[in-house]
C-alpha cells in the first residue's frame, strides 16, 4: 500500500498560513471530486479544521500516480497559491508515519489543546465526506476506521479527555454544571463582548443554554453579538434588572475598575435575588466584580486566576495520561501495519499454495499410475503423505512471512519469495 | 432463607462502603462492579431476611427491630437506584453509613411486638408505614442537605471536580432537599394522627393511660411541630426555599428524627398498655415476651410464688 499525507498544522504554521490552505466543506467536496477525476484509482481524504489542513492519499502497490510533490501542487493549485510559497511550511509523511500521525490526530494527541473532543468528529466528517463522494476506497476505509477505533480506545482507557484546559470549558463543564442541573431554562447575561465571552457562549450553547442577553456600553456591538447568538441586546442602564434576573453572568468588559462593587451588589442585587444561585464568570482584566462578592450567599464568582489553577491541574493530569495514550497509539499502529502486510501477502500465499498443489497433483497422478493396481487404503495413504510433505515444506517460508509482517523488511521477503518460486502477479 | 442473618447483609453493605471509601484514592477496573455486586447481594439477603421474618405474622412492621430493618432496606434500595441512575455520584459514602447505623439500631431495638389488637391492625400498619416512609424522607433530606453543604463549600473554594468524588449539582440537591422536607411534613403528620387513632382504639376506657406520658409521642410531636414551622418558614420567606437555608432546615429535621429514634429505641413500652409495661419493668424475665403472653406469664409466676409460699408456710 502506498500511503501519503501532505498538509500543515498549528505545529509548523501560523493561523494566516492555515487560513490560506483551509477548505470549507463545499470546497473540500469539490476538491475531492476533481481529484477523483484527475487521479482515478488513487483514494483521497481531505481533513480541514481551524488547526490543520491535511490531504491523505493511498493506492495499491507502489504507484507512481501520486507523489508528495503532486499532492502539494494539488493543494496549492486549488487555492491558486504558487507552490514555492507553501512548500517550506508543508509537512509530508508516508507509509507507517501517516498511519501513526492519523491515529494521533484522531485521538487528539496532536491537537492544540490535547484531549479536546471536537477533532474526532472532524476526522469522522472528513472520512464520511470522502465515502459519500467515493474517493475513499479499501485503504482509506482501513486507515480511518482504525483511527476512529483508536481514538475511542484512548478515550475509554485514559482520562485524557476528562481534564479540560481552556478557561471557558473549565468554567462551564467543571463549575457551572456543578451548580445547575440544566441550562436550557437559565438566563445567561453577557456583559461586554470579548473573545472569551464568545467562546464561553459557545460552550454554554453546547451545554443547552438558550436564553442569552448581551449588555454592552456600545449598543451597536451588543446588537451585533446578539444577532450572532440569537440573543437579546440590553442597554447599559438595564444592568441592575439584568443582574437580578440572570442565573449565569459572563463579564468581559475593558473597564479600568470594577463595574459591580460589593456594596452595590449587597444593597441592590442580593436582596432582590433572594439567594437564588448566581454563577459569575469574570473574565475581565482588571476584574469587573469585586472579589468579596463571591462570599455572598448563593453567589459563585470565578475569575481567570481561580480557573487557571484548575486548568493547570488538569494540564498536569493530562501529562500523566500522555504516556498511556502514546503506548496505545504505538500498539494500534503496529497491529494495523501487521494486518495490512498480511493482507498484502495473502494473495502470494494463495498463489504459492495453488502452484505447489498443481505440482503435487501431477506427481501423485504419475506415481499412482506407475504403481498400478493399489487398494483404496494405499492410495489414500500416499495422497496423505504428499499433502503432509507439501504442508511441511511450505510451513517455514510462510511462518517467516508472518513473522516479517511485523517489520518493514516484509516487502523484500515477498519479493524474494516471488523470485525464488517464480511467482507472477 | 432461614439461614440468612443480619450479619450477612450488614457485612455486604460494609464491604460496599469500604469499596466506596477506597475509591476516593484508588479505583480498579472491577471496582464499580464489585461495589454493585456487594450492594445487590446485601439487598437480596436483606429482603430474604425480612420476608422470612414477616411470613405468617399479623403485621409486617410488628416489632421495633423489623421496623428499623425495613427503614434500612428502603435506604439501601434508594442507594442502588442512585447507583444505576447516576453511577458517577458518590452517594454510597452518605447513604451506606446511614443504612449500617439503622441496622445497628435494629440490633439494639426490642424484638417484642408493638401492642396491637386485631381491631387496630389497619391503623397499626398505617402508622408503622407512615413512620417508616417519613424516616426515609427525612434521612434522604439530611443526606441531600449534607451533600449540598459539601458541594457548595467545594464550589466556593474553587475546588476542581474529582472523578473519585462526584456529587450532584446544587440545583438537584436543593430540589431533593425541598421535596424531602415537604413529604416529611405530610408523612410525619399522617403518622402522628394515625398513632393517636391507634392509641385511642387500644386504650379506650383506660383512664390510667396518658398519651403524652409516652416519650416517643412527645419527641414525635416535637419533630412534627419543627417540620411544620420549617415548612411554613419556607413558604413565607423566599430565601429559605434556596440553597444553604433549606439544607440547614433538613439537617435540623434529622436532629429531631434522631431524637425521636433514640427515645423509640430506649423505650420498649411505646404503644403498650400501662399494666403490661409496668409488669415488664418489674419483672426483667418477662421484658422480652409479647405483652399478652408477658401478662399471663406474670400472673402465672405470681400464682406459682404464692403456691410456693403457701407450701413453705405449711411445711
Amino acid at each position: 500500500m502506498n500511503l501519503r499525507m501532505v498538509g500543515c498544522s498549528h505545529h509548523q504554521s501560523n493561523i494566516a498560513f492555515r487560513e490560506r490552505l483551509a477548505f470549507t466543506p463545499d470546497q473540500a467536496a469539490n476538491a475531492l471530486s476533481a481529484w477523483q477525476q484527475s487521479h482515478p484509482g488513487v483514494e483521497a481524504v481531505l481533513l480541514s479544521t481551524c488547526n490543520r489542513t491535511e490531504f491523505y492519499a493511498a493506492a495499491a502497490g507502489h504507484s507512481d500516480a501520486f507523489t508528495d510533490n503532486s499532492l502539494a501542487e494539488y493543494l496549492a493549485g486549488w487555492h491558486s497559491i504558487p507552490l514555492d510559497e507553501i512548500t517550506q511550511q508543508l509537512v509530508s509523511l508516508d507509509g507507517q508515519a501517516v498511519v501513526e500521525h492519523l491515529f494521533r490526530v484522531a485521538a487528539s494527541l496532536d491537537s492544540m489543546v490535547v484531549g479536546e473532543p471536537q477533532i474526532l468528529a472532524q476526522v469522522k466528517q472528513a472520512y464520511e465526506l470522502a465515502c459519500e463522494l467515493g474517493s475513499a476506497g479499501p485503504h482509506m476505509h482501513g486507515c480511518f476506521q482504525a483511527a476512529l477505533r483508536v481514538a475511542r480506545r484512548v478515550t475509554s482507557e485514559t482520562s485524557l479527555h476528562r481534564h479540560r484546559v481552556s478557561i471557558p470549558s473549565v468554567a462551564i463543564a467543571d463549575f457551572a454544571s456543578r451548580i445547575f442541573e440544566r441550562f436550557d431554562d437559565k438566563r445567561v447575561l453577557v456583559i461586554g463582548a470579548g473573545e472569551m465571552a464568545d467562546e464561553t457562549l459557545r460552550y454554554l450553547r453546547d451545554a443547552g443554554a438558550k436564553r442569552f442577553t448581551i449588555l454592552n456600553r456600545d449598543p451597536g456591538r451588543a446588537q451585533a453579538l446578539a444577532a450572532q447568538w440569537q440573543a437579546e441586546a440590553a442597554s447599559w442602564g438595564d444592568l441592575h434588572r439584568q443582574l437580578v434576573r440572570a442565573d449565569l453572568v459572563i463579564s468581559t468588559t475593558a473597564a479600568g475598575h470594577p463595574i459591580v462593587t460589593l456594596e452595590y451588589y449587597r444593597k441592590q442585587i442580593a436582596d432582590e435575588r433572594n439567594q437564588r444561585p448566581l454563577f459569575i464568570l469574570d473574565l475581565a482584566m482588571p476584574r469587573d466584580f469585586e472579589p468579596a462578592i463571591g462570599e455572598e450567599l448563593g453567589t459563585y464568582l470565578y475569575s481567570i486566576d481561580d480557573l487557571a489553577a484548575a486548568c493547570e491541574q488538569n494540564r498536569k493530569s493530562r501529562q500523566r495520561e500522555l504516556p498511556r495514550a502514546e503506548r496505545i497509539i504505538g500498539e494500534e499502529t503496529s497491529r494495523f501495519l501487521t494486518d495490512a502486510r498480511m493482507q498484502v501477502s495473502s494473495p502470494l500465499i494463495t498463489q504459492l499454495r495453488a502452484e505447489w498443489d498443481v505440482v503435487k497433483q501431477a506427481e501423485l497422478a504419475r506415481l499412482l499410475n506407475k504403481l498400478g493396481d493399489l487398494d483404496q487404503k494405499s492410495q489414500e495413504e500416499i495422497t496423505r503423505f504428499a499433502d503432509r510433505l507439501v504442508n511441511k515444506l511450505l510451513h517455514p517460508p510462510l511462518q517467516s512471512l508472518r513473522d516479517e509482517a511485523e517489520n518493514d523488511s516484509h516487502t523484500s521477503l515477498l519479493d524474494a519469495l516471488r523470485r525464488l518460486f517464480q511467482l507472477r502477479e | 432463607m432461614g439461614n440468612v442473618s443480619v450479619l450477612c447483609f450488614a457485612a455486604s453493605y460494609t464491604v460496599a462502603l469500604v469499596l466506596e471509601i477506597a475509591g476516593l484514592w484508588v479505583r480498579f477496573g472491577w471496582h464499580r462492579l464489585a461495589m454493585v455486586v456487594m450492594a445487590v447481594a446485601g439487598l437480596v439477603a436483606h429482603s430474604a431476611y425480612l420476608v422470612y421474618h414477616s411470613v405468617g405474622s399479623v403485621a409486617f412492621l410488628r416489632t421495633p427491630e423489623l421496623w428499623y430493618l425495613v427503614v434500612a432496606w428502603v435506604l439501601a434500595a434508594f442507594y442502588l437506584w442512585v447507583v444505576f441512575t447516576s453511577p458517577k455520584t458518590a452517594m454510597g459514602l452518605f447513604v451506606l453509613p446511614l443504612v449500617l447505623i439503622t441496622i445497628a439500631l435494629a440490633e439494639t431495638a426490642s424484638t417484642e411486638p408493638f401492642a396491637q389488637q386485631r381491631a387496630s391492625q389497619f391503623w397499626g400498619a398505617l402508622h408503622g408505614s407512615l413512620m417508616t416512609l417519613s424516616t426515609v424522607t427525612v434521612s434522604v433530606g439530611f443526606i441531600a442537605g449534607l451533600m449540598y453543604l459539601i458541594q457548595s463549600w467545594r464550589l466556593k473554594h474553587k475546588v476542581p471536580p474529582s472523578p473519585e468524588f462526584q456529587l450532584p449539582s446544587l440545583e438537584w440537591l436543593e430540589r431533593t432537599n425541598s421535596r424531602a422536607l415537604s413529604f416529611s411534613v405530610v408523612l410525619v403528620c399522617g403518622g402522628f394522627i394515625s398513632g393517636i387513632v391507634l392509641s385511642r382504639l387500644q386504650h379506650s376506657g383506660d383512664s390510667s393511660y396518658q398519651l403524652f406520658g409516652d416519650p416517643v409521642v412527645i419527641s414525635l410531636l416535637l419533630m412534627l411541630v419543627w417540620l411544620i414551622v420549617a415548612e411554613v418558614f419556607r413558604m413565607i420567606y423566599p430565601s429559605a426555599r434556596r440553597g444553604r437555608k433549606v439544607a440547614y432546615l433538613t439537617l435540623a429535621s434529622f436532629g429531631f428524627l434522631a431524637l425521636t429514634l433514640i427515645t423509640f429505641t430506649m423505650n420498649d413500652v411505646h404503644g403498650r398498655p400501662r399494666e403490661a409495661s409496668a409488669a415488664q419493668s418489674q419483672d426483667p424475665s418477662a421484658h422480652f415476651a409479647p405483652p399478652s403472653v408477658a401478662s399471663s406469664e406474670s400472673a402465672a409466676d405470681e400464682l406459682h410464688l404464692v403456691g410456693r409460699h403457701k407450701a413453705e408456710v405449711l411445711s
